[in-house]
């Protein structure tokens, strides 16, 4: 294992934060560490999402989390987008903010989908230097995430790890790891994710996203409508162990349960991680010492 | 090798094929298949097919969620008709999916079937009058004694600012009343297209969207304020409607009651 990096930027066990249980966070301020958001949602004039989020924003650390960036599209940034994602990042100012390696739209066409990207060097290079446009322009580093995919391309000559490695180091951005998606394309690329793990340079790493999934037996579908299943948690183990206290959340898009249950789930995210990880109760009581507010239930 | 655009373009043109009618469909997917690695033809459309069916299904969750009284109107296999034919004719060109379903009223006013039945355009307009108003932007709201402390000499000139969520709909048919029966899940009356309506749509303090119908003096005194006369000049109007002691007296008990309903912003 190595060293545990308590860094200042872990910021202990959050949730995404969802329409449903706007009423629920603010009414009750529920113990989760931080919540993270989708960027897109709030980027309407106004109206009840907006209303939220300042509201909780005031109460918790927020992360920014992006769908629609295309880093990888060979179409011109979006900068119109990207005014509209700096001006919320200044409004909520977000610890971070992320999105995905892969592509959503060509010729102004958007598919609403995470799009996988072929791996080779002109891929590399075309996305590096329009990450590093979007941190010039945003004045922060970004975190890209890696997405769950069904289909590779003949044209890659190299394995996703390789290729996420290279643009990170090459943008010098940081990284998202879904330990779900790697689960869901590692079944349906057949390679073994916990290679994914231990080939991914762990100085980058700055936050995991935990999720479920849906088994076809031959494919696997990342519906992130599931709980996490009992695979997911083992490779969150194998994570942790590699990458040491990262900060971690639940990240559930469909068939929503009550927010006690995404709690449940966050429990034994951090249950393990104690587990895993020796000293992370210390430093989580100092977390919690200095927001005032009780993190653990005691039992663990 | 293909370059990235080609990929990408390849890729895009899968998605929008239709793989029900599209005749050009089998250049567009051999085209895109022999970029992909597979173990065989049925496993490389099963990987494109999630992509393909992803994309649709979203869309037409999408209209299901905004349009959701029309589409019980519809009933399924109108509604699927429809759907299938708006994503078509309207590949989504924006980032949100907000505002994937804006050309539906026209797509269905236009649309060879569709325009045989006016009112489905009429109720796919009010329901997106009524998401506008929903996701409008939070603007602070004046009150009426605001206007009561202005001195009197300041109140024929006085012009008003409206809430950003106010929205007016006007149709020709009973459109709303169908809207408001399956809302309630009742059986909507036969479409009527001899009376005129206007609604007055906005959202309140509690955040929720409400709607009211407008009477035709209603309807021409909001419409002049929100096109910025002034009170002595909507007075006047009003005149085409009222004798010169009543004028005054109904657009004051309009303006009151727009202060209650929270959709008077300030006033200028
Ligand atoms: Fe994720």
């Amino acid at each position: 294992m190595t060293e545990t990096a308590l860094t200042q930027d872990f910021l202990g066990f959050g949730l995404g934060l969802r329409t449903n249980h706007f009423d629920h966070v603010l009414n009750t301020r529920p113990d989760i560490d931080w919540f993270e958001v989708l960027s897109e949602n709030y980027m309407v004039a106004g109206g009840k999402p907006r209303y939220y989020l300042e509201s909780i924003a005031e109460q918790y650390p927020i992360v920014m989390h992006g769908v629609s960036m295309s880093i990888g599209s060979t179409d011109p940034l979006d900068m119109e987008y990207l005014t509209a994602l700096k001006k919320l990042a200044n409004d909520v100012q977000p610890k971070w903010i992320s999105d995905h390696i892969c592509w959503t739209s060509i010729h102004d066409v958007n598919s609403h989908d995470l799009l996988p990207l072929p791996y080779t060097e002109e891929t590399i290079n075309h996305v590096a230097e329009r990450v590093r446009t979007v941190q010039d322009f945003l004045g922060r580093r970004i975190l890209l995430e890696n997405v769950s995919s069904y289909l590779s391309y003949k044209d890659s000559t190299m394995d996703e790890w390789t290729f996420l490695n290279a643009v990170a180091e090459q943008a010098d951005c940081l990284v998202l790891l879904d330990i779900n998606n790697i689960y869901v394309s590692a079944r349906n690329h057949h390679f073994d994710p916990v290679t994914y793990l231990n080939k991914i340079e762990p100085k980058r790493v700055q936050q995991f996203h935990l999720a479920g999934h849906s088994d076809y037996g031959d494919y696997v579908i990342d519906t992130h409508d599931h709980d996490v299943p009992d695979s997911v948690w083992d490779l969150y183990g194998t994570a942790l162990e590699r990458f040491g206290a990262v900060s971690t959340m639940i990240e559930r898009d469909g068939n929503i349960p009550e927010f006690s249950g995404l709690e449940q789930e966050l429990n034994i995210a951090r249950d393990i991680a104690i587990k895993t990880l020796p000293g992370l109760q210390t430093h989580l009581d100092g977390l919690n010492k200095n927001s005032n507010r009780n993190v653990f239930d005691g039992k663990s | 090798m293909a370059s990235l655009k080609q990929t990408q373009e390849l890729f895009m043109a899968y998605i929008l094929s239709d793989k029900s009618t599209d005749n050009a469909q089998d250049d567009k997917c051999s085209a895109f298949t022999s970029l992909i690695t597979a173990k065989s033809d049925e496993d490389g459309q099963t990987r494109l097919g999630i992509y393909a069916s992803a994309y649709r299904l979203r869309l037409i969750e999408t209209i299901e969620t905004d349009h959701e009284m029309l589409g019980i109107y519809l009933g399924d296999e109108l509604f699927d008709k429809m759907a299938q034919e708006y994503i078509n004719a309207h590949p989504s060109s924006y980032r949100s999916l907000r505002h994937f379903c804006d050309a539906l009223p026209p797509f269905l006013q236009d649309d060879a079937f569709f325009s045989q039945y006016p009112i489905l355009s009429h109720i796919a307009a009010f329901e997106r009058r009524l998401l506008n108003a929903f996701d409008a932007e939070e603007q602070s709201r004046a009150s009426f004694s605001e206007l009561e402390q202005l001195a009197p000499e300041h109140w024929p000139e006085s012009r008003f600012r409206f809430h950003s969520s106010v929205q007016i709909f006007k149709c020709q048919s009973n459109a709303v009343e169908s809207w408001q029966a399956l809302k309630n899940q009742q059986t909507p009356p036969q479409p009527d297209y001899s009376i005129a309506c206007a609604w007055l749509l906005w959202r309140g303090e509690e955040r929720l969207t409400e709607f009211i119908s407008l009477t035709e003096y209603q309807l021409v005194l909001l419409e002049g304020f929100l096109q910025g006369q002034s009170l002595a000049q909507q007075c006047e109007l009003m005149l085409n409607y009222f004798d010169e002691e009543q004028a005054p007296t109904k657009v004051l008990q309009a303006i009151r009651a727009w202060f209650e309903m929270g959709i008077i912003r300030a006033i200028a």
